[in-house]
């Protein structure tokens, strides 16, 4: 156990925290939306249970900063549905963000969480594999993506992530939105083994400065290529570049930069008409992931990318937009609690049944695998895809002029 | 702390991943919505009804304490285990048993949230009224042990009135079933409305049959903005007594308009003295007409705006800020207790004048906000619990708001119970041969006084 760091953490929460976890009220409306409360039934593990242990820890009431205290904060997706419900105002992803740094400094990193901060550091991508197979996605490409080989000057350089460059059954986002890139035209850079993690998993672990490191080697190679827009299909990169990076590297790092996700790019390519589209008669929901959704915002732009879709119907699950249920793929859980956090997709899946859909559109590389991960193992008839994806297929092969 | 023997036999009934007795257990099982807590000593989540009689053996041989638990969301300090003992929380025993379109009835365990029993049944195109403002994070049980009410309980009633059958389990373990799917039924006492309200002390719910209706056609919504509360008072009563036949009226004061629109920039004016929101429902033409007479009323009484919601979106929005209040309080103040003082339709006026003359007089801010149609006006006590001397005039404000109340003809609690926090005042609300007599039933029911100790009365 962590003794001599309870001082330590116990001084954080009296001087900075009092009026973090005093504006709690107990009202239990976080419970209502917590996946994990809403799979597990426990309060220990509900957000006001964890805002408790924070505050018990501020107000001496808990012995010791123990593993058992460690592994309630570990088990949390941090999709921050909680903070948008709280109608006081408390800011939990404040107060995970906090703790799970105070954890890390005291040494109660779980061995698997610290593995993995271990690999990201050493390999600089999160599956351990060479860096330089980052391209690894490209290999098996009827024709080689014009990114690789790229000269001159470009409109954009596309940060791939670790996930689509190295899980082979992500392979074909990237894929797409390469194919899309390259039929409507924009010319675009790949950074290869030049890329590496975007420093989120890092965070989560409530390793900053590990992130940090990473932020700065990613914005400089991204400067390297010249191109003036980043875009990325992963939307925890996307968020890490956006919000993150400026507020660890300084408000400036990004000058001259725009930050692009490819929800952005497609919806701003169909609206200038780059992009045609096949009509497809499916009924789909569109399924918002955390990073993206409620945490930066981007709601629309995916949906207008499909309500340019002949033929397509969009319908939306009980749970949308800021409220969106997060498909059980954040907060490293699937790292430190595989099988919980296999449990949550499918109550995903149901509501995308009760809306009447046949496919579930993402725009996330990780809500693909699980959500369609579930889906396979529970055997429901739900196709899941990712919105490069669907737009690689119903893409007309002539675009507009 | 129990006798690890005894700590070791609740595991074997429940297993040991659901018997919590970690210190982090402890303190996330020690609160309620209220401001106070105390932890357990032990923590049981049984999955079935079988477990949670073999547990009150146990308890019951050994004379332990045991608190039922939802989600803890009660407002009378209900659920908080004072005595220490074990807290059973019935959360994990929520399955949705059936829906019998035939007899409009369905049936769950006691820990299902009471939200997803009512979009269950709006599924298969009914409605189940009871809507307590946090009903997606409550239980049924818990619904169902303070008989909660919400907006629409005007016009449709409480929980209890759609309470049909329940299976509970006694302090000895023993299970029982009560009533059933008749709807008249008078073979004895009528066990089933005790229980309703019991707060846990005479028996722990482990499933319920609850009455759900057809649901109404449509639903029209209005707001209205008075420049003076007292107004507002007077409009409330003119509706009832008009033909409107409301769904729902609520209240919301100039604190509470102030606080809702700092957390939801909705554009709330904020030189009004309180807002009321109508709600009429039925066909077509009569949700319509109700809401017209209601609207010309609150112009006659006063209001200064009265806006008709006309899309669905926009009774959503209307809504949206009754239903963010209670939660955006604590951005006033860190500490509020929630009074649910109810009292009879006449008196509302009234009520409310002399709620504004107690905050005054203690100075403290009380916020009136709710479901001020039934008389249930929802005064709510900002204070800060750290500074000792406010706390101490909280104190006095709620003997000052329960006698007012108990003054015009209202009672303690329209919905929250009695929990710990009106204990105090039970005499001067029921008398003492009432009390004497409800000791007496607990006796009966509980001889060992394990289920919730210290609730309601001593
Ligand atoms: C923001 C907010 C808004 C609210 N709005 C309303 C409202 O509109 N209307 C209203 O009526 N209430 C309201 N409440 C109060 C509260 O939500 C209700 O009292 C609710 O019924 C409590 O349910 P619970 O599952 O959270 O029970 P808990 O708080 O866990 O327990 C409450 C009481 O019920 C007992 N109990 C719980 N389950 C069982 C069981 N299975 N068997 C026997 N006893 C049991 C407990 O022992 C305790 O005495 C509100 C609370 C909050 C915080
Ligand atoms: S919603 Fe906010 S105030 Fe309510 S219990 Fe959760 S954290 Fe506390
Ligand atoms: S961040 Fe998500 S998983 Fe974590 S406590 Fe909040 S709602 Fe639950």
């Amino acid at each position: 156990m962590c003794t001599d760091k309870v001082e330590t953490s116990a001084h954080i929460v009296s001087q900075v925290a009092e009026e973090l976890y005093l504006k709690c009220i107990r009202c239990g409306k976080c419970l209502s939306v917590c996946p994990i409360y809403r799979e597990t039934r426990i309060e220990t593990m509900s957000p006001r249970g964890k805002v408790a242990l924070y505050r018990a820890v501020g107000e001496d009431d808990l012995p010791e900063i123990s593993p058992v205290y460690a592994s309630k904060f570990y088990t949390c997706l941090m999709c921050e549905a909680c903070r948008e419900v709280c109608p006081s105002g408390v800011e939990l992803d404040v107060i995970m963000n906090q703790v799970r740094a105070d954890l890390a400094h005291c040494g109660l990193l779980p061995d698997s969480l610290q593995r993995l901060s271990d690999i990201i550091v050493s390999a600089g991508n999160i599956s351990d594999e060479d860096n330089a197979r980052r391209l690894g996605w490209t290999e098996n490409m009827a024709s080689k993506p014009v990114g690789l080989d790229y000269d001159g000057q470009v409109e954009m350089v596309y940060f791939v992530g670790c996930v689509s460059s190295l899980f082979p059954a992500s392979y074909h986002i990237p894929q797409s939105l390469a194919g899309i890139l390259e039929k409507a035209g924009v010319s675009y850079a790949l950074m290869g083994g030049e890329e590496r993690c975007c420093g989120y998993p890092l965070l989560l672990n409530g390793e900053s400065e590990l992130a940090l490191e990473m932020a700065q080697h990613n914005v400089e190679a991204a400067r390297v290529t010249g191109a003036p827009q980043v875009v990325m299909s992963c939307p925890s990169c996307y968020h890490m570049w956006k919000h993150t990076y400026p507020e660890i590297l300084g408000d400036d790092v990004l000058d001259g930069l725009e930050i692009l996700h490819e929800t952005e790019m497609l919806a701003g390519l169909a609206r200038a008409g780059r992009l045609r589209f096949k009509p497809w008669p499916v009924t789909v929901t569109y399924h918002d992931s955390c990073d993206l959704g409620r945490k930066s915002d981007i709601f629309d732009a995916p949906r207008e990318v499909l309500r340019a879709i002949p033929e397509l119907e969009l319908v939306e699950m009980a749970d949308h937009r800021a409220h969106s249920l997060c498909c059980g793929g954040g907060g490293n859980l699937e790292t430190y609690n595989r099988e919980l956090a296999q449990a949550l997709p499918l109550r995903r899946l149901r509501q995308a049944e009760e809306a009447g859909a046949s496919t579930i559109v993402v725009s996330c590389q990780q809500c693909k695998r699980t959500l369609a991960g579930a889906a396979r193992r529970e055997k429901i008839r739900i196709r899941v895809i990712d919105l490069a994806e669907v737009v690689a297929e119903q893409i007309e092969e002539e675009p507009h002029a | 702390m129990l006798d690890p023997k005894i700590v070791a036999e609740l595991e074997s009934i429940v297993g040991e991943q659901y018997t919590l007795t970690t210190p982090e257990d402890l303190v996330a099982y020690s609160y309620d919505a209220t401001f106070t807590s105390a932890k357990p000593d032990l923590i049981v989540l049984p999955s079935n009804t079988q477990q949670v009689s073999e547990v009150l053996k146990v308890a019951n041989r050994e004379v332990i304490p045991v608190v039922a638990r939802g989600m803890g969301s009660g407002l009378a300090a209900g659920s908080i285990p004072f005595g220490g003992g074990i807290v059973m929380a019935l959360t994990r025993m929520d399955r949705l048993l059936e829906i019998d379109r035939d007899n409009m009835m369905a049936t769950a365990e006691a820990g299902i949230i009471a939200s997803e029993l009512a979009a269950a049944v709006a599924r298969e195109g009914y409605l189940y009224p009871p809507d307590a403002t946090s009903d997606s994070y409550s239980t049924l049980g818990g619904n169902i042990a303070c008989n909660a009410g919400g907006a629409r309980c005007l016009k449709y009633g409480i929980t209890g009135h759609y309470v049909m059958a329940l299976e509970v389990v006694l302090a000895d373990g023993r299970i029982m079933r009560l009533g059933g799917k008749a709807t008249k039924n008078v073979t004895g006492y009528d066990l089933v409305h005790l229980i309703v309200g019991s707060e846990g002390t005479l028996a722990v719910v482990t499933e319920a049959t609850v009455r759900f209706i057809a649901a109404p056609e449509t639903e029209r919504m209005a707001q209205a903005f008075f420049p003076k509360l007292a107004d507002a008072g007077l409009a409330i009563n003119a509706v009832l007594a008009s033909g409107a036949n409301p769904s729902m009226i609520e209240i919301m004061d100039e604190t509470a308009i102030k606080s809702v629109e700092e957390f939801l920039h909705m554009g709330l004016p904020l030189d009004i003295e309180a807002i009321l929101l109508i709600q009429t429902d039925g066909d077509e033409a009569d949700a319509t007409r109700g809401i017209e007479i209601a609207a010309e009323i609150c112009r006659q009484k006063g209001a200064n705006q009265v806006q008709v919601a006309t899309t669905a979106q926009e009774r959503k929005d209307m809504w949206l800020a009754r239903g963010s209040i209670s939660g955006s309080l604590g951005r006033i103040r860190p500490n509020k207790l929630g009074e649910d003082v109810t009292v009879p339709h006449s008196a509302i006026p009234e009520m409310i004048a002399r709620i504004k003359e107690i905050s005054i007089k203690h100075n403290l801010p009380i916020v009136i906000f709710g479901h001020a149609g039934d008389g249930n006006l929802h005064p709510n006590i900002l204070f800060d619990k750290r500074d000792p001397e406010e706390s101490h005039r909280v104190e006095a404000a709620v003997g000052d708001l329960f006698q007012a109340s108990v003054g015009v003809g209202g009672s303690l609690s329209g919905e929250h119970g009695v929990g710990v926090l009106k204990k105090p005042y039970l005499e001067l609300a029921l008398g003492p041969v009432a009390v004497e007599m409800q000791k007496r039933i607990k006796q009966a029911w509980d001889p060992n006084n394990i289920l919730n100790p210290g609730k309601i009365f001593d």
